[in-house]
C-alpha cells in the first residue's frame, strides 16, 4: 500500500530541492524527499506527546 | 473601535509597501492566514536620518516587544517613534537581523532569492531610499528564544489566521512593513502567505493611551549637533515614476506529488502525532524535509530549535 502526499512548494523552494538532485542526493524530487523523511524520522524518534510538551517548554 | 479606512493593502509574498504615515495615524498588520512573519522598518517622515533601532528597543523592552512598547529610534535621537497598541499574537522579535541576499547564497547556494534587506530596498525606493538605508528590522509574528547554551534559535509560529498588530504613530513616519523572505528558514514555517495590511485613522484619545516616556537633554536632535548642516535632503518625498521590482514576484506555488511506502507513511504519521511539524500530511512533510535539509547541507550557523540538543 502506497500513500499520497501534496506538498505545496514555492519556485524557490524547488531550486533548492532540484539542486540537491543535482547534486546527486537523491534521484528526484520524489526520492530526495522520502529520503529525508526517512533520515529525519530516524534521527529525531517522535517520542509523543512528553516529547512535544518539553520540547514546547523549552522555547518559551 | 471602529475606525475610518484610510487605505488598505495586501502584500504578497515577495513584496512590501512603504506607507506615509502622520502622528496618530494606526497601521494594523494582519494574518490572513497565519504563521507569517513580517519585517518592519520606519523612518521620521522629515528626515530619514532618524530611523527605528532594533538596538536601543531592546534595550528597553527586550528581545520581544508587544502591547504597551514603543519602536524606538537610534542614537543620539533615542525617542519613540511608534507604539505598539495591540498585539494578539504576542510573539515578536528584534533579536534577529533582516535575512539578505548574502545569507540564501552563503547557507543554501541560491544566489538569487527573497530576502528582507532587498524587499525592503525595493519598498523604500519609493521614496528615494537606497538599499544602504535599511536598516534592521522588527519581526512582528516571529517566534525566537535563546537555547541554554545563549544560542539564538527560530521556533514554529504562533500566530494564527486572524491575529494582528496596531502600531500607533506617535510622529509622522514612513512605514514599511514586507512579507518576510524566509521560506528555506523556519521562520514562517517554510510556507509564505499574504498579508493584510490596513492604514487608519486613529484619534487624539488614542494618542491620549500613550504612555509617558522619558524626556532627556541626550535626545538630540540636529539642534544639538556642531555640524548643523546635513549634507543629505532628508525630507521623504514620494517618486511618483516608481515601478516595484521584488525579486522572485510573483510567487507562485505549486504541489509536488510525493509517494510513501508503508513504513514512510508510519514515520509521517508518527512525526505528525507529535504536533512539533504542523497538521498536514503535506505541510508536515515540508517541514520535516527543510528541517532535514538545513541539519545536513546548510552552511554556518542552523538557528534552527530542533537541532539545539
Amino acid at each position: 500500500m502506497v500513500k499520497l502526499v501534496n506538498i505545496g512548494l514555492n519556485q524557490q523552494q524547488l531550486e533548492l530541492i532540484d539542486k540537491t538532485v543535482t547534486r546527486g542526493i537523491a534521484a528526484d524530487r520524489n526520492a530526495l524527499m522520502r529520503k529525508a523523511l526517512t533520515e529525519y524520522a530516524a534521527k529525531h524518534p517522535p517520542q509523543g506527546g512528553a516529547e512535544a510538551a518539553e520540547r514546547k517548554k523549552e522555547v518559551h | 473601535m471602529d475606525r475610518p479606512v484610510i487605505a488598505e493593502f495586501v502584500l504578497q509574498p515577495g513584496c512590501g509597501k512603504a506607507i506615509e504615515m502622520r502622528r496618530g495615524m494606526i497601521l494594523r498588520i494582519e494574518q490572513i492566514e497565519g504563521g507569517q512573519c513580517v519585517d518592519f522598518n520606519c523612518f521620521n517622515l522629515h528626515d530619514y536620518k532618524e530611523f527605528f533601532h532594533t538596538g536601543r528597543t531592546r534595550h528597553m523592552h527586550g528581545l520581544h516587544p508587544s502591547k504597551g512598547n514603543f519602536l524606538w529610534s537610534a542614537p543620539p535621537r533615542e525617542r519613540p517613534m511608534m507604539y505598539i497598541m495591540e498585539d494578539t499574537a504576542g510573539t515578536n522579535d528584534i533579536l534577529y537581523p533582516r535575512c539578505s541576499g548574502f545569507l540564501y547564497e552563503y547557507h543554501y547556494g541560491l544566489a538569487t532569492h527573497t530576502n528582507c534587506h532587498d524587499m525592503q530596498a525595493e519598498a523604500q525606493r519609493e521614496y528615494g531610499l537606497t538599499p544602504d538605508d535599511v536598516h534592521d528590522s522588527f519581526n512582528f509574528f516571529m517566534h525566537t528564544g535563546i537555547d541554554s547554551r545563549g544560542r539564538p534559535f527560530i521556533a514554529r509560529q504562533k500566530s494564527k489566521k486572524g491575529d494582528y498588530v496596531e502600531l500607533l504613530a506617535v510622529i509622522d513616519v514612513l512605514a514599511v512593513p514586507n512579507v518576510c523572505g524566509a521560506d528555506i528558514m523556519a521562520t514562517s514555517d517554510f510556507a509564505f502567505k499574504p498579508i493584510r495590511v490596513t492604514l487608519l485613522q486613529g484619534s487624539e484619545a488614542d494618542l491620549d493611551t500613550v504612555p509617558d516616556w522619558p524626556k532627556m537633554a541626550n535626545q538630540r536632535t540636529p539642534d544639538d549637533f556642531r555640524q548643523k548642516k546635513i549634507k543629505a535632503d532628508r525630507e521623504l518625498r514620494r517618486d511618483t515614476s516608481y515601478r516595484s521590482e521584488f525579486t522572485n514576484v510573483p510567487i507562485r506555488v505549486t504541489d509536488l506529488s510525493v509517494t510513501l511506502n508503508d513504513t514512510e507513511a508510519a514515520a509521517l504519521d508518527a512525526l505528525k502525532q507529535t504536533g512539533l511539524y504542523g497538521e498536514g500530511d503535506g505541510e508536515v512533510l515540508r517541514y520535516v524535509f527543510f528541517s532535514w535539509w538545513i541539519e545536513n547541507f546548510m552552511q554556518g550557523p542552523k538557528h534552527f530549535e530542533d537541532l539545539k540538543t
